[in-house]
């Protein structure tokens, strides 16, 4: 399966959730599949997307998603951990394991050396094809995304 | 930075120097990296907390892609709590550099623990 098919079809349920997705092509991907304000576009800070679920998801009712790399999940293992000790009922998080950097340039990661769900079981892997991906830049400055995103997961939103 | 009781969601990773605030903090998530806890403090953040992490100054390092690349770029201020240690020799450089750094990083939202 494409990585973008697996976005396709986590959002296609998808009503109100909020959907951290991580740096580079997931986060590329997510804009061009389903852009919304209730998402949230990290562009930088590799590996904290779950870190943020995490703080959304302990201090609000909502629904939280996050989407990650398989790069990224490796950068950030503890992580998982720390997911699988607090676990809020609110947080879903996806690992798209496609064993490569491919917003880089498709080098691989040592993705196939682990087994993230024994890890912390529960995070839901989905092994997507060894891809670089083409989508574009998001044509969104982080301030916007970060001020959209702000009033559209605000408890006192209208 | 705000006084320590107007935060509403407290996480770091510990330091001896920090222990006894830390303590008295029920609320306070012990985290597994610098970074991870201010992660989590960004979440707290767009949730409408105020979010304090505590970290030592030897941990701040793990904190400057998060800074330059989320909180700068996106606009988002965190307070943080930093122990300060110069000795011994393994801290020695750190605690030379780490208001340079800070300085460096233009971070304001931040408070010194020096005891």
């Amino acid at each position: 399966m494409k990585r973008i098919e697996a976005i396709k079809d986590i959002m296609k349920d998808v009503k109100d959730e909020i959907v951290i997705a991580s740096t580079g092509m997931i986060a590329r991907e997510l804009y061009a599949v389903c852009d919304r304000p209730r998402n949230f576009y990290m562009m930088g800070s590799m590996g904290n997307a779950l870190g943020i679920g995490l703080g959304l998801a302990l201090n609000l009712k909502d629904d939280v998603i996050v989407l990650s790399g398989d790069g990224a999940a490796l950068m950030s293992l503890g992580t998982l951990v720390l997911h699988k000790k607090l676990n809020p009922k609110n947080l879903k998080h996806y690992i798209l394991d496609n064993n490569c950097h491919g917003t880089t340039g498709g080098q691989p990661t040592c993705s196939e050396e682990v087994d993230f769900q024994s890890l912390a079981p529960n995070t839901r892997v989905i092994k997507v094809d060894p891809e670089k991906g083409d989508a574009p830049r998001i044509p969104l400055s982080p301030e916007d995304i970060s001020k959209r995103f702000k009033d559209a997961v605000s408890p006192d939103r209208a | 930075m705000k006084e320590h009781d107007e935060h509403d969601f407290v996480v770091g990773v510990p330091c001896s120097k920090l222990k006894d605030i830390i303590d008295k903090i029920d609320l306070y998530i012990p985290c597994t990296r610098e970074d991870e806890a201010v992660a989590l403090a960004v979440g707290a953040y767009f949730a409408g907390k105020k979010p304090l992490v505590f970290l030592q100054n030897s941990g701040l390092g793990n904190t400057v892609d998060i800074i330059t690349s989320l909180l700068k770029p996106y606009g988002i201020e965190i307070d943080l709590i930093i122990s300060v240690r110069d000795t011994p020799a393994h801290h020695a450089f750190m605690g030379k550099i780490t208001e340079k750094l800070l300085d460096l990083l233009e971070y304001k939202n931040y408070r010194l623990i020096k005891q």
